[in-house]
């Protein structure tokens, strides 16, 4: 667990903020799609820490920033939202197994919905590290409305191919960020494309649903979470496996990422 | 800072508590865990076990409700696999035991007891989240005895019972323990609670009722230990909320010879040894040259 200090906390719009922290450069380099556990470091707010993914990493000389998206849901980040710059914090991380990149695929396809653009910014930061961005990244992101595509502008800059979906319409297509991918996904390869994915399981679910057969789809899942190490078992899903049957997994060590089509849906509360 | 339990050994009085801290590795990054009074490894049964269907946990005031269901590896993988790990540090390991019947927990606490590495078996009659076994056993001293007894009857390694609270009489489940040859108990365990989302009007927990543990439980299970150590002659190991040495100093001024953390590590991993080294803390601060000066110390 390190100290960091808030240097901004910028509102995006009616609930979704950005925020930025400097930690000591002790705090290694995270993989795409790992997360941290954020508590403040004054004894005040909810019991447990709560887990955000890793949007932006800026490793400097003497320190490192961290960058965070995130949207007001409840008691733990109305909080976040109300610390200013300076406001001392506690982050536990970076945590979990992240997304794997495999170099040799041609194509990088990002899927998020809702919040679950706050790992892809990163990733694709990553993406665009190993020379595998530009043209070869598509962004597949999906809101309720306009005003709630976040980050968008940041991603238009990074040169990847976007398509946008609102459910409102009042953005790109009408209908759900799953509805767009069978279109895109037309006339591709399963082995010349990479798909990552986030959002809330309602999305995931009928993502999993509309994936053609013979693509696989690494997801980034949440759940509620106190320990974020493996230690409480509390963040477990039921996976299946090799047709065998089904096993617990616990989202914060054996994810937050795992392949989609070993994601039981009969267990997961969709709300 | 040493303390006794039985035969028991421990280098100072703050253990982990069961099902809070893994099997050790998951804090080996933050905790020195030589430096650690014992490590009470996650409950351990005959075969694995999936736990109970997510969501498992949900944070309530002051603390938190988990039905987490033991979910575990089962006794034969955490020996083959999880032990190794853990004797490469000079600490004390606690297995803690659950079995749906008596003859489950005596085939876990044989099998451990012929297993190096393990230095003491916690028998838990007090998981409320099972629908066998656990605090269906833990709230009738008569197989809280039977159950102690018999395992005192299969094993030689020190023997530690932990209680439930919830029971309307503590000290009848503490001196039950201690008939059936209990070298030490250990309490509380989560007292059962209940959390509803009332958007959705469903509860927060799948399996709607969960074990409450963290600060909102301390005061409960501080009485508790009071009690209970008032009625046995054995020592008695105190849990629930404690966050800090001074909460920690609560139940040993009460009468724990131990204590144990357990949600505190959630939210700091270095709990466990930031409570150790506040003990050192306020016992020069006291003029206190041993902890056992301490334990009982109560005036009322
Ligand atoms: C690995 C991981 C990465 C995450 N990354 C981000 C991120 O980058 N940005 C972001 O805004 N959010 C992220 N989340 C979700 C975020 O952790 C929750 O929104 C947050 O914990 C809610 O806390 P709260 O106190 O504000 O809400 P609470 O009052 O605790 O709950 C409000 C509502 O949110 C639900 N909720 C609570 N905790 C979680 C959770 N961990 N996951 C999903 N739903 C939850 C509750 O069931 C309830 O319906 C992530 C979750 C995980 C597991
Ligand atoms: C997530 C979780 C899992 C637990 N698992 C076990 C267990 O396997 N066996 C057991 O005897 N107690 C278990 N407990 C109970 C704790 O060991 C402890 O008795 C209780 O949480 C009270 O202490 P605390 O308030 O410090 O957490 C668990 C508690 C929590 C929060
Ligand atoms: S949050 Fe504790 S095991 Fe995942």
């Amino acid at each position: 667990m390190c100290r960091a200090n808030v240097i901004y906390n910028r509102r995006l719009n009616d609930r979704d903020f950005h925020m930025a922290l400097r930690l000591p450069k002790e705090f290694v380099d995270p993989r795409p799609g790992q997360f941290v556990m954020l508590r403040p470091a004054a004894p005040e707010g909810p019991l447990l820490s709560r887990p955000l993914s890793v949007h932006r990493f800026t490793r400097l000389h003497d320190h490192v920033v961290l960058g965070l998206l995130y949207r007001v849901v409840g008691r733990g980040t109305a909080m976040f939202s109300r610390w200013s710059s300076g406001t001392e914090a506690l982050v536990l991380g970076p945590l979990g197994n992240g997304f794997r990149i495999d170099g040799k695929k041609q194509e990088h396809i990002l899927i998020a919905g809702g919040m679950g653009v706050a790992p892809m910014g990163y990733l694709a930061d990553c993406l665009r590290g190993r020379n595998l961005g530009g043209q070869r990244m598509i962004f597949c992101l999906g809101a309720k409305s306009q005003g709630e595509l976040i980050g968008l502008e940041r991603l238009e800059t990074m040169g990847g191919r976007l398509h946008i979906s609102t459910d409102d319409g009042t953005m790109g297509t009408c209908g759900t960020v799953a509805e767009l991918l069978p279109g895109i996904l037309g006339g591709r390869e399963p082995e010349a494309v990479e798909l990552y994915a986030c959002g809330p399981p309602g999305m995931l679910k009928s993502l999993a649903s509309s994936l053609p057969g013979d693509f696989s789809c690494q997801a980034s899942l949440e759940a509620r979470m106190a320990c974020g190490v493996g230690a409480c078992l509390g963040c477990a899903m039921t996976m299946r496996t090799d047709g065998k049957g089904v096993v617990r997994k616990s989202v914060c060590r054996d994810g937050p990422v795992f392949d989609l089509r070993e994601i039981c849906w009969d267990e997961i509360v969709i709300t | 800072m040493g303390v006794e339990i039985g035969s028991l050994r421990l280098k100072n009085p703050v253990m982990t508590a069961s099902g809070t801290f893994g099997y050790g590795e998951e804090y080996a990054p933050y905790v020195d865990l030589n430096r650690l009074g014992a490590i009470v490894v996650k409950g351990l049964s005959w075969k694995p076990r999936l736990g109970n269907p997510p969501p498992r946990i949900m944070e309530t005031p002051a603390g938190m409700l988990n039905a987490i269901g033991l979910q575990n590896i089962g006794v034969k993988a955490f020996i083959s696999g999880k032990l190794p790990f853990l004797r490469n540090f000079d600490v004390a390991v606690v297995a803690n035991v659950y079995g749906e019947t008596v003859e489950e927990y005596l085939r876990v606490c044989e099998l451990l007891t012929a297993t190096s590495g393990i230095h003491a078996l916690e028998i838990n009659v007090s998981c409320p989240n099972v629908k066998k076994g656990g605090v269906a056993f833990g709230t009738d001293p008569e197989m809280i005895a039977e159950v102690t007894g018999r395992a005192r009857g299969v094993t030689d390694l020190p023997l530690l019972v932990k209680l439930s609270p919830n029971v309307t009489d503590i000290t009848a489940m503490a001196a039950a323990a201690e008939s059936g040859g209990a070298d030490g108990i250990c309490l509380i365990n989560t007292l059962t609670g209940m959390s509803v989302d009332v958007e959705r009007r469903v509860p927060h927990l799948k399996n709607i009722t969960g074990g409450l543990s963290g600060p909102a439980i301390k005061p409960v299970a501080v009485r508790m230990v009071w009690e209970a150590a008032r009625t046995v002659k054995i020592p008695v190991i105190g849990i629930g909320g404690i966050m800090t040495a001074a909460d920690a100093l609560e139940f040993i001024i009460a009468g724990a010879t131990a204590v144990q953390v357990g949600t505190a590590n959630f939210v700091n991993p270095k709990a466990t040894l930031e409570i150790l080294s506040g003990l050192g803390a306020y016992m020069n601060r006291h003029g206190v040259g041993s902890i056992k000066e301490l334990v009982g110390s109560l005036t009322t």
